[in-house]
């Protein structure tokens, strides 16, 4: 019964927390610019990520380590110095998309300018850190995040011919802006396998306890949980699909984005996109936040846990803290969120196997799983797919830049 | 026992399970016709940094001296005091007795315990 409890509960965090800037931006472009015919791209990314969180999970029950903990030890300083840059560097510039997004819904909510928002924003996701416990902050804001289920409930009266939208899950080769579709794919791909998500439910999976007993009930929230988030991702791509592409119109700036909704739903649909983008983009916030500091402090063996208060895990408070900060300086001095969306979601798939492949070497690894590590479909579905990510992204991001 | 893969890097725990840092050197007693024997683990950002710089570490050096007494030399605990302890090291010292949390204490104390809240 508690294991039921702990299964419908990881999935409701896992749905909620799916969604947030990157997806909801990315799908709703790809939808306005190809059709359905990008589909193939979310199915491929939910997969992936579906993959890496159920190899997270499993690697913190089995091992009773955090990712990493696990890459410092098993690869040594230098190594994992290297891995923290990169993966910082980047998730610095998705953290402050997130909160430009959260800046985005509160200015279509009020009409005050987004950079008036960086201060608020920034002062509401920490208080929710420095004052909330983990289970607060992983069952509470998330379950919130649930609202972007309204992307669904439109995209089903809108009457998508389903045909097509299956036709557009088998992957196809452009018929036109052969360069933008590869870029938009691969930002796609970014907005689905966050490394951040991943290393978050690593953490998770420690702060809950889990142990080897917990390797089934993992592996149900992962695929439901998963598989449910990129349904959503679907969806988004679906209503741009049908609002955007016949007008040919691309989606360029974030006041686009209501008009996802507010064909079936009126003026409801406004606040019902504002409300998912605003909660979707705070639940992302905390989380990338918490699963930066969490990566820092356990590379060097710091005193950590949200669930400590702040002055007994002082250099892992500051270290959200300054990140939060950090990151609202972009939204403050005006940085576009939707460009940093673009950037940051492209630059995620670049560096995908930076972080990846080490993790399938620890995975792969019976000093730490026991008889628990990973079968062959696994490894070929990681590498093939964050492999394959990578590879476009490095082609198609200087192609992109190069033609505007 | 590989020093390197079993020991170099691991987390460190105290007496009472706290996390300690990682183990960032290991330090070896050369002796006369006998192997060579290990004699303690280091836990200092001195020691971390030499490893990729020791330019790096010495500059570093002058300003980790300032966080107390113990600070500004690697921390060395001695290997006798450490035993495995699941996927840890553990020493049987509390960490509160040594320098190894001093930024955290200093942190704590002069920035976080004076926010609301911390």
């Amino acid at each position: 019964m508690k294991k039921l409890i702990e299964i419908s509960l990881g999935i409701v965090t896992s749905v909620g927390g799916f969604l947030e800037i990157g997806s909801i931006t990315t799908a709703a472009q790809a939808g306005a610019g190809f059709g359905f015919q990008l589909a193939w791209v979310v199915v491929l990314g939910t997969l992936c990520i579906a993959f890496l969180v159920e190899m997270s999970g499993r690697f913190s029950a089995c091992s009773k380590h955090t990712i990493p903990d696990a890459m410092r030890e098993r690869f040594g300083v230098n190594f994992f110095a290297i891995t923290l840059a990169v993966l910082l560097g980047v998730t610095l510039l998705v953290l402050a998309a997130e909160e430009g997004g959260i800046a985005a819904a509160l200015e279509m909510a009020t009409g005050w300018p987004i950079p008036a928002w960086a201060t608020p924003v920034a002062i509401l996701a920490w208080l929710l850190l420095w004052r909330g416990t983990f289970g607060f902050i992983e069952n509470g804001v998330s379950a919130l995040g649930l609202v972007t289920i309204a992307f669904a409930v439109g995209a089903a009266k809108m009457h998508p011919d389903y045909h097509a939208v299956m036709t557009g899950m088998v992957p196809s080769l452009p018929t036109h802006d052969r360069v933008h579709y590869w870029f938009v794919a691969v930002s796609v791909l970014g907005a689905s396998i966050t490394p951040s998500l991943y290393y978050f439910y690593s953490s998770g999976a420690i702060e809950d306890k889990w142990d080897a007993s917990y390797v089934g009930v993992n592996r149900v929230i992962a695929a439901i949980g998963m598989g449910f988030g990129g349904f959503l991702s679907l969806a988004v791509l679906v209503l741009g699909a049908l609002v955007f592409h016949p007008k040919g119109v691309e989606v360029q700036h974030y006041q686009q984005l209501p008009e996802l909704l507010t064909g079936v739903f009126g003026r409801k649909g406004f606040w019902l996109v504002v409300a998912s983008l605003g909660i979707a983009c705070l639940g992302a916030t905390v989380e990338i936040a918490l699963a930066l500091a969490y990566t820092i402090a356990q590379g060097f063996g710091w005193r950590w846990g949200e669930d400590l208060e702040p002055h007994d895990d002082a250099r892992f408070s500051l270290t959200y803290t300054l990140l939060i900060a950090a990151a609202a300086l972009f939204v403050l001095f005006g940085v576009d969120p939707l460009k940093l969306t673009e950037i940051s979601m492209a630059l995620t798939a670049a560096s995908l196997p930076v972080g990846v492949f080490p993790f399938l070497i620890l995975m792969n690894d019976r000093e730490y799983l026991g008889e628990h590590t990973n079968g062959f479909f696994g490894n070929a579905v990681v590498m093939v797919i964050s492999g394959l990510a990578a590879v476009l992204a490095v082609v198609s991001i200087p192609l992109q830049l190069a033609g505007g | 026992m590989h020093l390197i893969a079993d020991i170099l890097d691991e987390q460190l725990r105290d007496s009472r399970g706290e996390n300690s840092g990682r183990i960032d050197g290991i330090v070896l007693e050369l002796r006369d016709g006998q192997p060579p024997l290990l004699a303690y683990l280091e836990v200092s950002p001195i020691t971390l940094l030499g490893r990729f710089s020791e330019r790096l570490a010495r500059w570093y050096a002058k300003y980790d001296a300032r966080l107390g007494p113990g600070r500004g030399v690697p921390y060395r605990v001695p290997w006798a005091r450490v035993t495995r302890e699941g996927p840890t090291l553990r020493m049987d010292i509390d960490v509160r007795s040594t320098p190894i949390n001093a930024l955290e204490d200093w942190l704590s104390r002069h920035i976080v315990q004076r926010i609301p809240g911390g």
